[in-house]
């Protein structure tokens, strides 16, 4: 298997379930644990912002995930129908404040940005749509 | 994540195994809370079994390092290595810590 498809809701409990399905693929291709970590990562930021700020009303909403291993590149694509946000145009963090004053808002999608080799934002008529890819190390 | 507590001398141990992220965060925070609830305690956190943190555990550690400043309590970090050190670089987090090599130097440190 090559591929995982699988539709969440906007809940914060559904996030250990994608994280598994992830697991289960690199155990199955014997990914190296460095690159499903920065992708572990990631991915926990894109579905906590989902979650946490994508959605103004009460309601539940789908979030579909798919993850793909092609030639040299593991794959993850993240589809929700929340508020507009391209995580590719917020600026990076202030990382020279002292303890008292820091937040760790904007860390998350920096370490989006910083983990993946490469990160795509479009969207599409109602839908935001995120590629996320990170390339096997030779 | 797998939170295991010792207490060596004055200083209370908490070794964090596993990973961090959204779904286990709270857990590790409620544990942090209950270590640091007394004024002036010393707690070393040991991180070298830990695989990953996200934004969501650092907003803990976060959290913890400034209830600490502001009871007078001590907490020290061990064990920040390889891609926890990286993620540690990456959000600006190295300086914002007391950060030593191995929990024998954290224990000193914090003691």
């Amino acid at each position: 298997m090559t591929t995982i498809d699988v539709t969440i809701v906007n809940r914060g409990g559904e996030l250990a379930r994608v994280a598994g399905l992830l697991d289960r693929l690199g155990a199955e291709h014997h990914l190296a644990p460095e690159m499903l970590a920065d992708l572990q990562v990631a991915l926990d930021e894109v579905l906590t912002n989902i979650t946490e700020y994508a959605y103004t009303d009460k309601a539940e909403h789908e979030i579909h995930i798919r993850f793909e291993v092609l030639d040299n590149v593991l794959e993850a694509v993240i589809e929700d129908d929340g508020a507009p946000f391209n995580p590719l145009a917020i600026p990076g963090p202030d990382i020279s404040k002292p303890l008292h004053e820091r937040r760790v808002g904007g860390v998350g999608v920096h370490f989006v940005r910083s983990l993946m080799d490469e990160v795509a934002y479009d969207r599409a008529g109602e839908r935001n749509r995120l590629v996320l890819r990170k390339r096997f190390k030779t | 994540m797998d939170l295991r507590e010792e207490k060596v001398g004055g200083v209370t141990v908490v070794e964090v195994k596993g990973r961090v992220d959204s779904t286990t965060a709270p857990a590790l925070g409620e544990r942090l809370t209950a270590s640091l609830e007394a004024p002036k305690v010393r707690v070393l956190l040991d991180l070298s079994r830990l695989e990953y943190i996200s934004s969501a555990g650092f907003r803990i550690l976060l959290l913890a390092a400034k209830r600490a400043d502001e009871a007078g309590s001590r907490l020290v970090l061990c064990g920040v290595s390889g891609k926890v050190r990286q993620l540690f670089d990456l959000g600006g987090f190295l300086d914002l810590f007391t950060i030593v090599g191995s929990r024998d130097e954290g224990i000193a440190a914090a003691g």
